[in-house]
Parts: structure tokens; sequence; C-alpha cells
């Protein structure tokens, strides 16, 4: 079955990459300067003996893979280390088991960490990537419509604007404006002490915490999606097929309805696809400004710890989420371009 | 006795068309499924066929765009290696190929005199300057572009389709070359002006002696201008012999059939024809037997069984047909 | 890609968006030059700061304010246009240098090489920019150069795909084909023929890379991996935000750096975007454009009185034009014809002579530039002209279908072709139950000799010859009495034309249909023609049965076009070419249209457009140099 052959050819190619991303993501953490004992580690007055102990620890003293010179110039002796005790080895095998290490910070498990974080980075994406992705599909339809009117200059012009305003800086506008004249909270997800409050003032209170940074979220993405369905939707407009259909006596809406739409929506799902695997990453800005404890903030605060399984878990994560996104993408478009199942 | 200009001998080119199956083998595409023709000095032979039947992958062989899988091509009598680079070259200095499509066929970015000059540069013909420019201009004017000067500093969106064709034939005269490929040179022009590209090939054969490989589907610019004919049909070819012979008494069903269907511009010459039923055929499965069998109207049992070679059936005219008496 | 890619500097020039874009820019460049000149401060000068100039609101000495440390904003802002724009030019030209080779590599070489180079692009796509570009900042020393290295070796991917499109699209365009031909090396082809025609996409990338080089280096600054010492406006922004703009309701601190971002961003998108727009020169309309000038400028009747006897079909003097911005354009002048039921008329003439314009007038479906100035379509004696919008979309395919050249591209590749032809029947007989057009579709499809149940499959698993029977069957769902066929055959082999043209003559006979039947094909118009309407330079050359057409051709033209035609029934026929080319119709001659190619052109015909002249029975040519027949009163009016 061709479409079946098709299917695991992609999954294989997903699968061959992040393997790919596996080791990158490994060494980049390995090559950078900085020695994650002395700088994780809080105490000034750490003596030598306590140094060895703490490498020993989390595996640090072995060599980081067999026979490439590893970073220390001192080293000499044949390569004669079993690969199997080698740092990349070790890290491999965990990740097959499901470990992704422990947080040189905070002692607790990687994963649970970054499951925490990536839940509240996706409860703020999700509402923003939502209403952007149902507006901007709207708003660009229309303006093709009615291309080269008032209307389509103005969606155009404001989208140019709002897609080159940097997202930090629409979120400390918003929340400038937000705290100082609509009494919306100046971060975090939700006010101290309402703990013990009933849920419906504990849901009104996460609500008036989201909407800032929602709308954020939503002003940036909508102006792209707008601007892409647009030029989208302007070449398919001008396709023989759409004069076959108004030939045929359709309306207006039917035309765009059975025709366009559909023909325009098989683009925009590949972008909407690759853009949400990268909104996570993306939501690094917005969590700074509104304190979000969301992955982003945790990949901040892990930098400036040296807290590498911390990063190297994040990181993994986000990578394994784009090409999944990818991938499903990829099958979207298989399952609804004809094109592609059953070639000619 | 006199060597033929081109000589080409069972010439196979096989495409891979898709990836292999769990238990298929991959499937291939015989485009050219043992070709032989030779070309004579100063000939045109025009090259027939519809779409599908190899005659475009027959000219980029012979070019040289493509490797053939099996066979050999001979020009002047030596074979061509592709391998020997040197070789290659001189080969190429002496045929050149004119493309189907004059709005592609040349670089938008290019001026017309510096598109012309661009064989001489390549194959290093001509270093001193004034030299090939002087050459240049004599082969826009044996192209029919005059004032030579002027459309030497012309842009290609700044010509029009017989104009652009007419560009692509100069940049093809500038070397000299005793063999000209055309594949479909006049399809996408006007019809007021094909009839000056098709005179523009038969001067150039008139008085230079170039030799032309004249390949269309359409069998009037066949008639107005071929010495010889040969109908391709799924990478073989059918019939070979005089163009009057083959388009006005032709010997196989596929000829037939093709003669048959080519409207006739006088309404009182309407009748009712055989027309042949199916579709094109497609390449990727070529039938057993005589490959034209599934549509030939006169197909018997020895038809499906036997896969007929070319045979004489009259002077210098011959047909692969099992039904044919040899002669 | 664009036709003339040449021209694109020169229409670079006079492109609003371009000029703004550009204009942005420049200011900003200018700022940063002239920083030491322009700023009324140093910013770089240590300053005591005290609470009365912390945050002190815009006023006539410090036209921004101040920010947290006593600063004038305004100088910070004009030196912190030079961090940006270093940044976004060099890390961009840092990724377009890496992205462009790469991608020129892969999609020149191909094979194992390609899908090397494109791994290892996809490796790096995955991994989300900001994040790495964060670590790799603070991992090592946030200086300029620094930040300048990463921003480019973070961004390069998105260049190195778009160059390997744009490289694989170029190889195999025919030029290069013919280049290689010719036995040019590598070398010369990569830098003559594939990166010249790279090149204008490859800048219109690098504004846009550009312009995301400036967020990101404004992203990371925010977040405090700047250079300290040279302050940018993310710095500012960071600076603000963690030193408590938002408390101190200092608006001026957060507002001046981020618009200096957005001013600098928006100049590269709007550059980036003309840049774009001259490259790729979309239609400047499409099919569901409302006309912003009125289609039909000429006052309509509805029912204008002597509509000819036993015509289903009456066309009187159609004129259309199109409204250009280089000017009018006349594409079609005062055409006349009528069609009977039954008839099939031909309509001929070469490229540029205006006969799919006149077929689209007659439904109205002509782009939105198109405007009907004069004339009459007459339907069973309504004039469709001035039938109002509604009213018309009933009309079409219900009583006019068409069958459109080109069919691969006519169908919707996405919807199965029996879906299509369904549309057209729930379109015009609503009340028909699902079942009912079902059982008509296939019914259709089994006429044109489709199986029914190919119904089923979509356009491109048709063949060309079935993909113009499905048009066919398309345009007869809903029992029309005309059908207008645009070239069906012109793009088949001879052996499927032949069978189209049987099922077409079979369809006129069973179902009594009258057709206009377009071609260049002369040998096709003798064959199943009645009539023929010889069209040139936009007006009617001769109209007249087929056989008098072909016998006694009047037209100079209508000779020459005989004269031309290779015929294969003639064995040594010599071809007569017509000198020049068909005239391009915004430069159309004063006088006769074919005058200037014409072997019998008098001073009168390059003076004065001729009149369509009645010479015969049924008989009519424009040319000055026929003696009328009969006199004026004839059937066929005089177009105005």
């Amino acid at each position: 079955m061709q479409s079946g052959r098709l299917l695991l050819r992609k999954a294989w190619s997903a699968l061959l990459t992040i393997g790919f991303v596996l080791v990158l993501n490994f060494f980049l953490f390995r090559v950078l300067p900085g020695d994650p004992a002395r700088a994780g580690i809080k105490d000034p007055r750490m003596t030598r003996a306590a140094q060895i102990a703490i490498h020993q620890r989390f595996g640090l003293d072995k060599p980081v893979l067999n026979c490439l010179a590893s970073l220390n110039p001192l080293r000499r002796g044949p390569c004669l280390v079993n690969p199997l005790q080698t740092q990349l080895f070790i890290y491999i095998n965990n990740l097959l088991h499901g470990e992704l290490g422990i947080s040189y910070h905070n002692k607790i498990p990687v994963g649970e960490l970054v499951r925490a974080r990536l839940w509240n980075t996706a409860v703020l994406v999700s509402a923003g990537q939502a209403l952007a992705i149902v507006l901007g599909i709207a708003g660009g339809v229309l303006a093709a419509w009615q291309a080269h009117t008032r209307i389509d200059y103005a969606a155009l012009i404001t989208s140019l604007v709002a897609w080159s305003m940097p997202t930090f800086w629409l979120g400390l506008i918003l929340l400038f404006w937000g705290s100082r004249y609509a009494g919306l909270p100046i971060g975090g997800q939700h006010t101290p002490g309402l703990a013990a409050a009933g849920t419906v003032d504990q849901l009104r209170d996460a609500v008036r915490h989201l909407v800032l940074p929602t709308l954020t979220q939503t002003i940036i993405y909508l102006a792209e999606y707008l601007l892409i369905m647009r030029s989208t939707m302007l070449d398919v407009l001008a396709e023989d097929y759409i004069l076959t259909a108004k030939a045929k006596g359709l309306s207006t809406f039917q035309v765009l309805k059975d025709h366009a739409l559909r023909n325009a929506a098989l683009p925009i799902i590949t972008i909407v696809a690759l853009n949400l695997g990268f909104t996570v990453a993306g939501a690094v800005q917005i969590e700074a400004v509104f304190s979000w404890p969301g992955l982003g903030q945790a990949i901040y605060e892990s930098v400036a710890r040296r807290d590498y399984p911390v990063l190297q878990g994040a990181f993994l994560l986000l990578a394994i989420s784009v090409i999944v996104a990818n991938l499903l993408a990829d099958l979207l478009y298989t399952w609804l371009d004809p094109r592609v199942q059953a070639p000619a | 006795m006199n060597t033929a200009l081109l000589e080409v001998r069972a010439l196979h080119k096989h495409f891979a068309a898709g990836p292999a199956g769990w238990f298929k083998p991959q499937p291939v595409v015989r485009a050219l499924d043992g070709v032989s023709l030779q070309l004579q000095r100063g000939e045109v032979l025009a090259l027939v066929g519809e779409s599908g039947c190899g005659k475009s992958t027959l000219a980029l062989t012979i070019i040289g765009l493509e490797a053939p899988t099996r066979g050999t091509i001979l020009f002047n009598g030596e074979p061509m290696q592709r391998s020997n680079k040197s070789q290659l070259q001189a080969l190429r200095r002496q045929m050149q190929m004119i493309f189907q499509d004059p709005y592609e066929s040349l670089n938008p970015l290019m001026r017309v005199g510096e598109i012309v000059e661009e064989p001489l540069l390549v194959h290093g013909s001509e270093p001193a300057p004034t030299a090939r420019h002087a050459r240049v201009l004599r082969a826009l004017e044996d192209a029919g572009l005059k004032p030579a000067s002027e459309f030497a500093q012309r842009l290609p969106h700044e010509l029009s389709g017989g104009q652009r064709q007419r560009v692509v034939i100069a940049s093809a005269l500038v070397l000299q070359p005793a063999l000209l490929l055309a594949d479909e040179p006049v399809s996408m022009l006007d019809v007021s002006i094909r009839a000056e590209i098709l005179s523009l090939l038969a001067a150039l054969r008139a008085e230079h002696g170039i030799a032309v490989l004249f390949i269309t589907h359409d069998l009037s610019s066949a008639a107005a201008l071929a010495d010889r004919v040969a109908v391709m049909y799924l990478g073989r070819i059918v019939e070979l012999g005089p163009a009057q012979q083959v388009l006005h008494n032709p010997q196989h069903p596929y000829t037939r059939a093709l003669q048959a269907a080519v409207p006739v511009a006088n309404p009182r010459q309407r009748h009712s024809r055989v027309v042949l039923q199916g579709e094109t055929p497609n390449p990727a499965q070529i039938p057993g037997g005589c490959r034209f069998h599934p549509r030939c109207p006169l197909a018997e049992a020895q038809c499906k069984a036997n896969d007929p070679q070319l045979q004489v059936v009259d002077a210098g005219h011959s047909a692969a047909c099992l039904l044919l008496a040899p002669k | 890609m664009s036709a003339a890619p040449a021209n694109m500097w020169r229409n670079a020039a006079r492109n609003r968006l371009v000029l703004a874009g550009a204009g942005m820019l420049l200011f900003a460049l200018g700022l940063a030059m002239f920083a030491p000149l322009l700023a009324p401060e140093d910013p770089r000068r240590a300053l005591l700061a005290t609470t009365y100039t912390i945050y002190a609101a815009p006023d006539g000495q410090h036209w921004l304010g101040t920010d947290d440390a006593g600063r004038d904003v305004l100088s910070n802002l004009i030196f912190g246009a030079r961090v940006s724009l270093t940044v976004g030019f060099f890390a961009s030209f840092i990724s377009v240098a890496i992205g462009g080779s790469i991608g020129m590599a892969a999609g020149y070489l191909g094979g194992a090489t390609d899908r090397a180079l494109m791994r290892f692009t996809d490796v790096v796509l995955v991994i989300p920019d900001l994040p790495l570009a964060i670590v790799l900042v603070a991992l090592t020393k946030p200086s300029l150069f620094n930040i300048i290295l990463v921003i480019g070796l973070v961004g390069w991917t998105g260049t190195a795909r778009l160059v390997r499109a744009q490289t694989l699209a170029v190889k195999e365009r025919k030029f290069v084909h013919r280049a290689r031909a010719v036995g040019a090396s590598d070398l010369r082809l990569i830098t003559r023929h594939i990166f010249p025609m790279v090149l204008p996409l490859l800048v219109v990338n690098t504004v846009l890379v550009t312009s995301l080089a400036i967020l990101e280096e404004s992203a990371l600054s925010f977040l405090g991996l700047s250079d300290p010492t040279n302050v940018s406006w993310g710095q500012m922004l960071n600076y603000a935000f963690s030193r408590g703009a938002t408390s101190s309701g200092a608006w001026w601190a957060l507002l001046a750096p981020g618009a200096g971002i957005v001013w600098v961003v928006l100049g590269c998108t709007l550059l980036g975007y003309g840049l774009e727009q001259i490259l790729n020169p979309r239609v400047k309309s499409h099919h569901l454009m409302r006309a912003s000038i009125p289609r039909i400028s000429a006052v309509q009747s509805a029912s204008p009185a002597e509509a000819e006897a036993h015509a289903l079909l009456e066309v009187r003097g159609l004129s259309v034009d199109f409204v250009a911005q280089q000017g009018t354009v006349h594409a079609v002048q005062g055409v006349s014809f009528s069609l009977r039921p039954g008839e099939i008329m031909g309509l001929v003439g070469e490229s540029g002579c205006g006969k799919t314009t006149l077929i689209l007038s007659l439904l109205r479906l002509l782009p939105a530039a198109g405007r009907i100035t004069a004339g009459q379509v007459l339907y069973h004696g309504r004039n469709l002209l001035a039938l109002p919008e509604a009213q018309l979309a009933a009309v079409r395919w219900k009583e006019l279908a068409i069958v459109f050249q080109g069919a691969m591209n006519a169908l919707n590749p996405l919807l199965p072709v029996g879906r299509q032809i369904a549309e057209a029947v729930e379109r015009h007989e609503p009340s028909a139950t699902a079942a009912a057009v079902a059982q008509r579709v296939g019914a259709l499809l089994e006429q044109v000799g489709i199986p029914a149940a190919r119904g089923r499959q979509f356009a491109h698993q048709y063949s060309g010859g079935m993909r113009q029977r499905a048009m066919i069957a398309m345009a007869l769902a809903c029992n029309p009495k005309v059908i207008i066929a645009d070239e069906p055959t012109t793009a088949l082999d001879v052996i499927i034309q032949a069978q189209i043209l049987e099922l077409l003559n079979a369809l006129r006979k069973e179902l009594g249909l009258a057709v206009i039947f377009v071609t260049h094909d002369l040998g096709v118009v003798a064959e199943i023609c009645d009539t023929v309407l010889v069209m040139y330079g936009g007006v009617a050359a001769e109209y007249a049965p087929v056989n008098a057409v072909f016998n006694e051709p009047q037209h100079p033209y209508t000779h020459a076009l005989l004269a031309a035609f290779p015929d294969f029934s003639r064995r040594h026929k010599a071809l007569v070419s017509i000198p020049g080319q068909p005239p391009r119709l915004h430069a159309l001659p004063p006088g006769c249209r074919f005058a200037p190619r014409c072997s019998s052109a008098q001073a009168l015909c390059h003076a004065h457009q001729p009149h369509l002249l009645r010479v015969g029975a049924d008989h009519y040519a424009s040319c000055h140099l026929l003696q009328p027949m009969l006199p004026a009163g004839s059937p066929l009016p005089q177009p105005a």
C-alpha cells in the first residue's frame, strides 16, 4: 500500500532526526565552557575532594566519548576505556529507559520538573494559538477576497506592524496598560493566598492571569497567520478551477467554501503545525515578561545555574515536539492531498 | 561506402518509475526499447509519434544529456563514449539541440548576443573577441534576425515566440554543427509563424548541409519538411522510410491510424474514418508480444505472442508488423 | 518565476513598499551613523543620578524623558540604533552565507550530498532558535561579536531550504539544459545561469533574515544577555522592566525603545514585501474580485427589436476593453455572429486575437479589469448583458456551458471529478435527490466514454484525453443548449483529438447542441465546423460557412492563413508564412489590423479600419478591397 510505505518512511526519517538531535544535544552541553560542578553547586568553599565526589556522583569523571580527546589536554595514554563506560552511552541508555537525569540544582528528576513546567507553558500557549489560528485564517480569507480594497489594506498594514513587534515588547506594553488601567495582575499564574478560596474564585483568578499573556500571543501569531493565509488565498483564487466554478453558476460564497478554502488550507496546515512546534520555545519571552513558571523560564534559570541535565532534557523535549509536530503535519497533508496518496 | 553521420544501434534507455515495493521489483519505464536508425549528412529525418513514445528521450540520449542503458551511438562512425570528456566536447561542437518551448529556452537575464556567444565561449573556439562577435552576428543573420547588431542587444522578453526560437537556432548554428536535433521546434508557435521556422530549417539544410533530426507529433509539419520519416511507438521504431511513402502509403497499422486521424484542411474531404480507440499507451506497462496489439484493429493471435522486428516492405521502407509480407 | 527579473531594479525604484521600507531603514541608518552629532547627550558618559532625574517625564530638555539612571532616553535611543543595525546586518550576512552555500550545494549536487546536507539542516532546524541562542550566548561571553556569531549560526536553516528549492527549480529550466547540452562546465552553469536566477530571491530573503536577527538580538538583550558596553534597545527595555518602569508609570521608557525596534523591523518587512512583489508579480486580480468600475459601460436594453429568427445565440457588435495601468486595451471590437441549434461554429485565430476574451464575455466571466463597452448578447432574444448577476448565474451552465482549455488546471485537484460534475447538477436542480444526482453523474461519464466508477477519482489520475472528456461531461451536466469549447484538443495527441472530435459530433447530433469551437487548427475546423469566424487583432476578419471560407476566402488574412497551414493531403504544397507577427493588443495599428502584414495593403488600409461587409450569401469579411454584395440592412448590423 502506497501510503503505508510513505508513513513508515516518514516515521523512520523522523526517528533518524531524533537520533541526531540526541547526539548533538549531548555534545552541546559538554563542549561548552564552564564546569557544571562548580557552577551548579552553591558552596564556594568546596574542597577538591568534595568536587571529585560530586563529579563521581553525576558520572562526570567518565570519559565523554571513547577515544575522542576529552577536552582535557593533559590526558595521555591509550583510549582503551570500555565504550559502555562513556558518558554518551550512559546518557543514551538512560534515555531509552525514560530517565532524563537529575537536576544538579534541585536534585529532583529532570523528567518531573520538565513535565510540570511543560504543562504550564502548554496552558499559556493553547488559548492564544487557537484564537490566532481562527482569527488569522478568517482575516486572511477576507483580506484576499477583498484584495486591493480598503479592508485589505487595513488588514495588511495592521498585520505587518503587529508582526514587526518583538513579542516581549508587546507583552510589556500590554502589561503596563493592563496592570495600571485594567486592573489585571502583574504576573504569575495565580494570586498567592487564593489557594484556600473556592473553585470558582480560583478559576476566575487563573483566567485573569491568562488574559494578557494570551492577548500577546494572539496578536503576534494572528498577524503571521493572516499574512500567510492572505497570500495563499490570493494564489488559489487566481486558479482556473475557480473560474470554472464561477462559470457553473455557483455563488461567491459557494466558490469560497467548496473550492478556495479547501485548497488554501493545505499549505496552511504545514505552517501552523511547524509553528506549534516552535511556539513552546517562543514562549520564553512571554514567560519572562509575565513571570510565568513554564518551560521557557526553566531554560532561562538553568542557564544561569549551569544545570545541564535540565537544559538537555528541556531541549530534547522541545526538539522532539517540533519533530513530532512536523511528522503529524506531514501525515495530515498526505491524508488530505489526494495527489500524494494516489499518484497519477 | 558512406558512413552515416549519426547511427544509433539497439539503444535502450530505462528509467526508474518509483520505489521498489515489498515483494515487487522496482518498476521500470522502458522509454527506449531497442531503437536503431541512421541519419545521413544533410538529411532531414522526421521522428513522429505521440506523447510518451520516447522521441524526446531519444534526442536527449543522443545529445548526451541522458546516459543510455544499453546500445551504442556512433557519430561519423565513431562510438560516443560519455566517459571520454574531450571526445564528448568535440562531438558537442558537431551536434546541437533545439527545444520545444521558446519561452523557456533562453535565460531571461542574458542578452541575445551573450546567449548566442555562449557556445563559443564554452568550447573556446574563437578566443579573439572581435572574431567571436562577427560569428555571433553571422549566426543571427543566418537565423533570419536582421539587423543582427540590433537584435544582439535585446533581452528575451522583448522578443516574440518566433524570434526567440530563431535566437535558439542561431545559438545552435554558431558552432557550425553538422547535425541539429529539433525537438518539437514549432508546436508552441502560432500557425502563421510555423511556416517561417520550418522554411528556415529547410534553408539551413540547403545552404549549409546541416542534417536535421526533426521530432514532432504533427504529421503535417513532418510532411512539409522531411526526407525520411520514422514512426515511434512505445520506445520502438515501428515504421521507417521515405516521407512520401510512410505518410501516404503507410504499412504499419499504427501509422495508418495516425494518418487517418490527422484532420484535413478541406471540408469537402470529410468522411467518417476508423478512429483508433483507447488511450495513449503508458510506457511503464508495455504489452507483451507486439506492443501495439491491444489497440490494433487487425490484431491476430500471433500478435500477442511475438514481438515483430523491422522488416523491409519496399525500397528503403520498413515496418515492424507480423502481418506484412516481407519483400 | 517572474518573466523579467532583468527589470527588477528599475521596478524596485517605483514600488511604494520598497520606497517606504528603504526610507525607514535609511533613516535609522542615518541616525546610527551620525549618533554622536544627533544625540543631545552621550549615554556613555557617567552620570550622577538624583531622584529628580530618574524616570523624569518627557519635557523640553528630555524629549523622551529619562530612564532609571537619569539618562536621556532619546540619546540612548539614537545610539541604540547602532547595535541593532550592526547585529542585524552582520548576523544576517553570516546566516545567508552559510544557508546560501549549503542550499546551493544541496540543490545542485543532489543525491547523497543533498540528503546529507538536508538531514543536517533538519537537525539544526528542529532545535528552537531562541533557547539555543540563549544557551550559547550565556555560556560563552556575551560580547557583540559573540552575539552576532551566535545569531548568525542559529538562523541559516530557512535560507538553506529556500535556496535549495530555488536551485532545484532553476536547474530544471530549459535554458540550463541547453547550456549543459552545449557542454558548459558546472562552474559556468552555476555562476552564469543558476546563481543570477537565485540572487533576487536571496536578496529578499536577506532582508527577512535581517529583521529576524534584529528581533532575536532584542529578545536576547531583554533577557539580559547582551554586551553591557553597547546598550541596545532590548537592553534599554531590560533595564526599564527590571527597574520598575511599570510601577513608576514611566511609559516613555517602555515605548521608545520598542518603537525603535518596530521601526527598523517594519522597514525591513516592507522592503522585503515590496521586493517580493516585484520578483513574483502576482496576477493583479483573481476571479472573485468585484470590479471597481462597472463592467458594462454601454447602455443595455433588455430585448432589442429584430432578434433574428431561428437564432439561438446572437452576438451583435460586441466590444471589450481591458483597463490597465498603461492604458486601455481594445481586446475585442465590434464582433458579431449568430448560432443556430445544432450548428458548430469554428472560432479561429492566433494568440492575442481576442477569442478567449470574446467567449468569456458572453457569460460575463471577464477578469476585474475587463469591461464590455458595446454590443449585445442575445440568447433566445434576451440580452444576457442586461441581466442582473443573480439571474445570469442561473443562466450560466444551464443554458450555455464552457469546456475550458487546459483541463488539468480547470478541474479542482482536491475534489473527485464526479463531485465537481454533481456540483453543477445540484446548483441548477436543487430539488434533485442525492441518488438522482449520482445517477446523472454516472450517466454523463458513460456518455463521454468514461467508466462511471472513475468518478470517484481525481483529476491527476486521469489521462489528458480523459480529462477533456470529463470536462465535456461536466459541461453537459445541466443539458445546455450551447457549448463553448475553448481549444479542447490543442494539447492532445492527434489520435485522441480524433476521438474527442468524433464524440463532439455525435453529441451534437444526439442532443441538438450548438457549439462554438475555438481553435487555431484549420484542419479541425474543416473537419467538423459548419460556419467559421476568423478573428485577427480583436476584430472579425471573416465570417462565413466553412466551404466558403476554405474555397473562396475573401479576407487576405484568411488567404494567408490557409497558405501557411501545412496541409497533409496536398503532397507538394509549399509553405508560405505571413511576415511579421500578430499585433500586440496594447499597440494596435490605427487602420486595418492586418494592414502591416498584408501584401495587398493600400494607403486607405493603413488609415481606416474596415467595417464588416456582406460579400456573399451569409459571407462577411472586413476588408477595404472587397465589394459589398447586398446593400446595408442585412441581418447582421454594422458595428457602431
